[in-house]
């Protein structure tokens, strides 16, 4: 019902001058009598209909239909005309003179079933659509409990394949649209707000950067997901682009809402580990092999009571509530929203935390019928409180191998600790004081938004021009007091500030040219111009040893205050055009080009060109077709395009010298390699689609299918540690290439079902999307590893090659264990450790038994292989809606299958072989000479290679998730008039109500680790997405 | 509205389309290429460095202290002292230094190695580029020298790299390989010779001597590369050179033994007359520009911030090999109750000091809290790679391997034991200049090169004999708990890292020839 006014325009379009016509003649017979116009509407069948604008022409009178169908308006004029407008019918207008009661009966419109769908720089039916767009409403999306948009989109559009990569309140997610564009850079989408772009990538504490916008001040989203649809952004529209519109006021009656929520977070489920009596089996086991005396205290296992539940801990059950109020309404030429909001979301995750407050006002005039002006301006103020997660220091991976022996507190209250030197030595720090003591904010400051100007020059040919900014400041603050748990100190505190301003600044120029031939020729040219300029600088500063924690204030520290300053900008030129050409609603044409000059490359690089070509055919509206009814509103529709992708840091052609201290002044350290002939990465993609309908419309059908070749693909090249220094200190950054081709293949599914006309109402949604991708090309045949810091060791986890997917699970297949000698015989040596008993260097019984799968007799580097595939065969989301009278009642699933995940926390909790450490209670199933049966692998002292990246630790990620459960009670409208309100709405749900799925970990939506393409689906102690339970209400006044 | 007003309107339209597009047209800043050139703004680069004679004079800087720092920090003692026997440790990562359980999957060796590289890598990076880039007003000689002081560092990170690892690749320009995956290894004689190349380069272009000069303190000099020679050519058992070069060194008079050993290792003795080459550290804080190995050597509380970790202790072998009345013990090791009024003020050693079990801690290196600011893992004190004390050592075995005249080895070899208050040795044998090399450069990790140049008859055994455990403090007196670790022949050089075979398997195919360029 929301799409109304958009609608109402584009009759205006259509209408044109007939329609100014009847506003003129009505205005003139106006005069001052008022009279109380009661009525109801229904549709052919006789249904009611529920939410039908009545607005008295010409005034901004007006209101709605209840839920039987019912009216009630005052008109302020005698002779009033009555207009009646609903979606997907054809408007009535009813003269009424003087008070009385009017039975109204919409009729359907079949072509005005049409959605306005905003494509880039402007908007177009979407009968006559030729890209691949998909559109999610603000009603699918509103009274969820997510802070941000990002978060809200996965499962509700075809293509679109959304990942948590943290429960963390404010993370950021992965967006992939179609696939996996670029190994690294960004594979996040363009995200155009309101015309203002917007990069969809993280910064580097991985918080989204759309969590500064209030989600319920969305109007739509639009996803544009084919190059032909994206070819207008050029140079960034290589991984798709999300047009995010913001609401407007609505003609009629000013409006006062109100929204509400408190929501109620629980951890889903822990992970298993060892409680203290089978710890302390485990750890009189490892001592011995340790060499270390035994523990006294564990002596009788089986005396031991259940010890500290540290992950019972670390979760905690959190808080979330939200409130917001708007303020809406519009004239014929002024239309206004004005809202703010206040989120405060606890995290699941002591210590961890995100509140948001945010003020919007979009107001657009008409101030001649010529010239038409509108601001949208946002400002909001993030906070966000930050633990380390999903690394193998993170609390979530301390609390699970930390001591169940050890209290969290001493009996003072204070943090306990490790006491005895063994312990001090191998012992892990406890994470309940690491959550705690140290604070990590980041508030974030900004302003977002635009100003135009639109000139009708003469009936066809109007001017815009627009200027949008993004205007930003963080204040990231870290301090780590001194602490002392048990005989653990830290003896020196520390405090770490970085202050940050980005400066963004976008012109726009566009020209459209709009003409009607005959009838039957529909053409729109636009002719376009921008330039954007992005510039940011900081300051940091880190001072320590303050003689107390409660003023860490910078500059009363006792040791060197140490202050870095970092500046930067970058630029972007643009030049472009589009026409689109429709004949008789049956054949459409659009054909854009882009030219993009990037700051990002070498003079004789900048300049990239993107073309493309796109065209449908709406079967259903040729003649023949006419009396065909079984099936409606078949479209084909297909498209070529080219686009780029220009993410890479500054300057990365040239060589950059950064400044170190050393004992002889300052040093200048190479950067980086350069690469003066690195150019655009470019993208081209083809679509074909077919839409149709089956059964009076009520039944749905996208298909589309693409392949999307990206080319050049900008790509960091780090081919050894011998050239580069590795991750030394001092060593030179890999240069930025041109590396290779990627493509991807896929269908985009979507079946969508809605009732018509019964009491009942029913719809759903369901989006299918499968990609496969492939690397087709490397410079030079490379392999590219992706590599991850496991418990202090690099290992590398992925491999990327040629005719394979990117990011691949890559290690040993285990075979078994060595469970008795004869076991030995004939197998092949594995990393040169001969088969013998002892504790360092040998294969001996109860080790992992690798298969040698070159067959050389030894086991090597070189018996490494695919052992995984992160990416889904398929995922899905499926959305249901009912309706019945007040009630509402909505159900969405969401899921993924096929993909694996590489378990990096249970290697962790599998390893057995470090002192002091928790476990997996599968560890006791060690073997030994009196259990040769055993699951696990004997246990060891240090590093052994039992621990070596292989298949153990593969899992299948497929899931089904119940995303949200509704139910909403609607007040009745004349009972919530008698109450003097328009609507009254309460709500229940429940988010991640339940998770179907066979993986062991917290959470099988793992993400992509730092959104790095090569590390697609590793779990390192993610913060796990918590269930959350919501109660929320909706007042309209 | 009528036609005729539709008309007029038309016209003022036209007029604010002349006015908008004029006034957006200037308001484009886009028009000039400045708008789309965007070189760094909060640094050099390339290409507008090396302008003035001061810019060139820097451009080795960096390569004195922070690509070194993981090297130093955290793999450098690892093989010197742990894999020698001159020190052990409980620590299980670095453990198996100690315990010969080293694989490629070592991530603090893997450091090493990359530590290394990207010294070699910013050296290359100058030595390649300033040339090139240079003003050409700024002297050839300050350009020679800058290139000589990169290319002496460069030689002394292949010393390293090919007494640890073997045969390795040799990189001279970095940029022709930053594509290419597969880069074959060099043979270790190819290796040498790049080394004395270098070397030989730094010989004829560094400043004969920075001590005693204009030049900046710290600064390497022709003599310092003469020394740096000296010791190549003695892994290479070129004794007539090692001698010649080291007596031209001793003949410089640029350098000379401090009085005291123990002033070595005084924060405030930074770059004295007896330091060739010394890594030059400074106190900011910030990551990797200071020097670390205070806060891996000492006890907890001495350095006035929270490190002090005890990483090793010094072995019950290197304790019990010190000859009595040898000075350099206090210098080296901590005893329960000794003195040392150079650290903070005044610092009396806890009865309690025990690093990993051998009831001693360790002194050299120790500073104590710095003198301003620094921080954990960052204090200011140099770390000696080459020291005269070491040069008269070379001098000494050259002349004992027959390199030049026995009696001025055998003087260089007294003047080094008669500051440790030791008596002369008349008649010293290589095993007594092994012994001294051993406790003059004890946990200045250099020991472990020394046991492996020997070859594996005399390595091995002496490896597999060493004693690594531990004392038990229960019994009076404290008994040892034995523990000792037998080395093969495949541990006297060290393994690549995994990661490294992986991404270029050419390291475990046969080592290919280096092809040298004519000019040196």
């Amino acid at each position: 019902m929301y799409k109304i006014p958009i609608k109402t325009e584009n009759v205006f379009y259509r209408c044109g001058k007939l329609l100014f016509l009847l506003i003129f003649c009505t205005a003139a017979q106006m005069s001052q009598a008022q009279s109380r116009v009661t009525g109801f509407v229904t549709d052919n069948n006789g249904v009611p209909l529920l939410g039908v604008n009545v607005i008295e022409q010409n005034t901004s009178n007006g209101t709605t239909t209840d839920f039987d169908g019912n009216f009630a308006i005052i008109t302020t004029r005698e002779n009033a005309v009555l207009v009646f407008s609903f979606v997907g019918f054809v408007s009535q207008e009813i003269p009424v003179s003087g008070p009385q009661e009017l039975s109204i009966t919409l009729k359907e419109d079949a072509a005005a079933l049409d959605e306005v769908v905003v494509i880039g720089y402007g908007s177009q039916l979407q009968e006559n659509i030729t890209g691949s767009v998909s559109r999610i409403t603000s009603e699918s999306i509103e009274n969820i409990p997510q802070v941000s948009v990002d978060q809200l989109m996965q499962g509700r559009a075809a293509g679109v394949n959304v990942t948590k990569n943290s429960g963390q309140p404010g993370a950021a997610v992965s967006v992939r649209i179609r696939g996996v564009n670029t190994i690294t850079g960004s594979s996040e989408p363009l995200y155009i707000i309101d015309g203002v772009p917007t990069s969809g990538e993280a910064g580097a504490e991985g918080l989204s950067p759309l969590a500064a916008i209030n989600p319920n001040d969305i109007e739509s989203i639009n996803i544009l997901k084919d190059a032909s649809a994206t070819a207008i952004y050029g140079s960034r529209g290589s991984n798709g682009v999300v047009l995010i519109t913001t609401k407007k006021g609505r003609i009629g009656e000013g409006k006062l809402t109100y929204n509400t929520y408190v929501a109620f977070q629980r951890p889903t489920n822990k992970i298993d580990v060892m409680n203290l009596e089978q710890y302390a089996r485990l750890q009189n086991a490892i001592g011995e092999i340790y060499g270390l005396d035994a523990q006294v205290e564990f002596l009788r296992p089986e005396l031991l009571g259940p010890g500290t539940d540290w992950q019972a801990e670390i979760f905690d059950d959190a808080l979330q509530q939200n409130h917001e109020l708007s303020f809406s309404g519009a004239s014929e030429d002024i239309n206004y929203y004005i809202s703010s909001s206040y989120t405060n979301q606890e995290g699941t995750v002591i210590g961890s935390g995100f509140d948001r407050m945010t003020v919007r006002a979009n107001v657009n005039a008409n101030i001649k019928d010529w010239i038409k002006t509108g601001i949208n301006l946002s400002a909001s103020r993030t906070n966000d409180r930050i633990t380390l997660n999903n690394a193998s220091n993170g609390i979530i991976s301390l609390s699970l191998l930390n001591n169940p022996a050890r209290a969290i507190y001493n009996p003072d209250g204070s943090y306990a600790g490790p006491v005895t030197p063994d312990e001090i030595a191998f012992g892990i720090r406890n994470p309940i004081a690491e959550a705690l003591n140290i604070r990590n904010t980041i508030e974030r400051n900004r302003m977002f938004g635009n100003i135009f100007l639109e000139l009708d020059l003469t009936e066809t040919l109007s001017f815009r021009t627009e200027l949008g900014g993004d205007i930003g400041n963080n204040l990231a603050d870290q301090f780590q007091p001194t602490f002392s748990y048990g005989a653990l100190e830290r003896g020196q505190n520390q405090v770490n500030l970085r202050r940050e301003n980005n400066d963004f600044w976008i012109l726009k120029n566009l020209l459209t040219y709009t003409n009607k031939f005959n009838d039957l020729h529909n053409v729109t040219v636009l002719l376009g111009q921008e330039v954007q300029e992005s510039s940011w600088q900081g300051v940091t500063a880190q001072d320590s040893d303050f003689v107390g924690n409660e003023f860490p204030i910078l500059g009363t520290g006792n040791s060197q205050d140490i202050t870095g300053q970092y500046i930067g900008s970058s630029a972007l030129e643009s030049y472009f055009g589009r026409a689109i050409y429709s004949y008789d609603n049956r054949y459409n044409l659009t054909a854009s080009f882009r030219a993009d000059g990037s700051s990002k490359f070498a003079a004789g690089n900048k300049w990239g060109y993107f073309p493309s070509l796109s065209a449908s055919w709406s079967i259903s509206n040729e003649a023949f077709m006419e009396d065909v009814e079984a099936i409606q509103g078949i479209k084909l529709y297909g498209g070529y395009g080219e686009v780029g992708n220009q993410n890479i840091p500054n300057f990365a052609y040239g060589v950059r010298l950064v400044p170190v201290s050393t004992g002889l002044g300052t040093g200048f350290e190479f950067s980086n390699f350069g690469n003066p002939d690195l150019t655009w990465e470019s993208s081209t993609q083809t679509n074909i689609g077919l839409d149709f309908s089956l059964f009076n419309s009520r039944f749905g059908t996208t298909v589309e299918v693409y392949n999307k070749v990206s080319r050049d693909f900008l790509y960091q090249l780090a081919v050894t540690d011998f050239v580069t220094g590795g991750s030394s200190p001092g060593a030179i950054t890999a240069p930025w290439v041109n590396l290779g081709e990627m493509v991807n293949r896929g269908i985009d599914l979507s079946l969508s079902y809605n009732t018509l006309n019964s009491p009942v109402k029913w719809s759903s949604v369901l989006t299918f999307s499968h990609y496969k991708n492939e690397v087709t090309e490397l410079l030079g045949d490379l392999v590219i590893n992706g590599s991850l810091n496991l418990n202090d060791t690099d290992q590398n986890i992925t491999r990327t090659e040629v005719g394979q997917p990117v990011g691949m699970f890559y290690g040993y297949q285990v075979e078994g264990l060595f469970r008795t000698t004869s076991d030995f015989e004939g197998a092949a040596i594995q990393f040169g450790r001969p088969f013998e008993d002892a504790l360092f260097s040998t294969t001996w019984l109860g080790d992992v038994k690798y298969r040698d799968i070159n067959k050389d007799g030894v086991i090597n580097n070189d018996d490494r292989t695919v052992i995984g595939n992160p990416h889904p065969d398929f995922t899905f989301g499926f959305q249901n809606n009912l309706s019945y009278k007040a009630f509402d009642l909505g159900l969405f699933l969401q899921g993924s299958y096929g993909n694996d995940v590489f378990n990096a926390v249970n290697r962790t909790l599998t390893a057995a072989n470090s002192y002091y450490v928790n476990q997996s209670p599968a560890v006791l199933d060690y073997w030994s000479i009196d259990n040769p049966n055993s699951t696990a692998p004997r246990l060891a002292r240090n590093d052994t290679p039992n621990i070596l990246i292989s298949d153990r630790y593969i899992e299948d990620g497929s899931y089904l998730r119940i995303q949200n459960l509704t139910l909403g009670f609607t007040l009745p409208s004349n009972s919530s008039k008698q109450i003097g309100i328009s609507k009254l709405k309460i709500y229940g749900s429940v988010q991640n109500l339940y998770t179907f799925t066979n993986y062991s970990g917290y959470d099988p939506e793992v993400g992509t680790y730092n959104q790095n393409a090569l590390l697609m689906g590793i779990d390192n102690g993610r913060y796990p997405s918590p269930r959350t339970f919501t109660l929320g209400l909706n007042v309209e006044l | 509205m009528n036609y005729k007003k539709y008309k007029m309107k038309n016209i003022i339209k036209s007029k604010v389309l002349l006015l908008v597009t004029l006034s957006t047209v200037l308001f484009f800043p886009s028009c000039s290429e400045e708008f789309l050139d965007r070189p760094p703004e909060d640094s050099y680069n390339v290409d507008v460095f090396y302008q003035t004679e001061r810019q060139v004079e820097a451009a080795a800087n960096h390569l004195y202290s922070r690509p070194w720092f993981n090297f130093i920090s955290n793999v450098s003692w690892g093989i010197g002292e742990l894999s020698s026997g001159n020190a052990r440790t409980w620590d299980p990562r670095n453990a198996d230094f100690t315990n010969f359980a080293i694989t490629g999957q070592h991530n603090t060796l893997t450091q090493g190695w990359e530590s290394l590289y990207a010294v070699i890598a910013q050296s290359n990076s100058v030595i390649n580029t300033l040339p090139v880039a240079v003003n050409l007003e700024v002297p050839e000689e300050v350009v020679k020298n800058s290139v000589g002081e990169a290319r002496f560092i460069r030689a002394t990170a292949y010393f390293y790299l090919v007494r640890i690892f073997g045969s390795v690749p040799i990189i001279a320009d970095n940029t022709e390989y930053v594509l290419q995956q597969v880069v074959p290894r060099n043979p270790v004689e190819d290796v040498y010779e790049f080394i004395k190349r270098d070397l030989q380069y730094a010989v004829d272009n560094l400043h004969d001597t920075t001590r005693g000069t204009a030049v900046q303190p710290g600064r390497v000099s022709s003599n310092s590369a003469k020394a740096m020679l000296a010791k190549v050519y003695l892994y290479e058992e070129n004794y007539e050179m090692a001698y010649q070069l080291s007596s031209e060194v001793i003949n410089s008079d640029e350098f000379s033994l401090l009085e005291n050993y123990n002033d070595l290792f005084l924060e405030s003795n930074d770059n004295n007359a007896e330091s060739i080459f010394a890594l030059q550290w400074t106190n900011t804080g910030r990551y990797a520009e200071g020097n670390a190995i205070q806060s891996y050597y000492a006890n907890a509380g001495v350095t006035g911030f929270s490190d002090g970790w005890s990483a090793i202790g010094p072995s019950i072998d290197l304790q019990e090999a010190y000859e009595e009345g040898d000075e350099r013990y206090y210098a080296t090791i901590m005893e329960p109750g000794a003195f040392y009024p150079n650290i903070n003020g005044g610092y009396t050693v806890p009865e309690t000091i025990n690093h990993q079990g051998t009831n001693v801690g360790i002194k050299k290196y120790v500073i104590g809290n710095p003198s301003t600011g620094g921080g954990s893992q960052s204090y200011p004190n140099n770390t000696y790679i080459l020291r005269y004390a070491e040069l008269l050592l070379i001098h000494a075995e050259a002349a004992i391997m027959g390199g030049g005249p026995l009696s001025e080895g055998v003087e260089s070899f007294n003047k080094v034991r008669r500051r440790a208050g030791l008596d002369p040795i008349e008649n010293p044998t290589i095993e007594d200049i092994f012994h001294e090399r051993r406790i003059e450069l004890a946990l200045e990790m250099e020991f472990w090169y020394d046991v492996v140049r020997r070859g594996p008859e005399f390595a091995l055994p002496f490896l597999a004999n060493t004693e690594r455990g531990t004392f038990d403090n229960d019994t009076t007196p404290p008994t040892v708990v034995s523990e000792t670790f037998t080395p093969n022949i495949d541990d006297m050089l060290f393994p690549y890292p995994s990661s490294e075979t992986q991404n270029n398997p050419a390291l475990l195919e046969a080592p290919v020839p280096y092809t040298f360029d004519d000019e040196i």
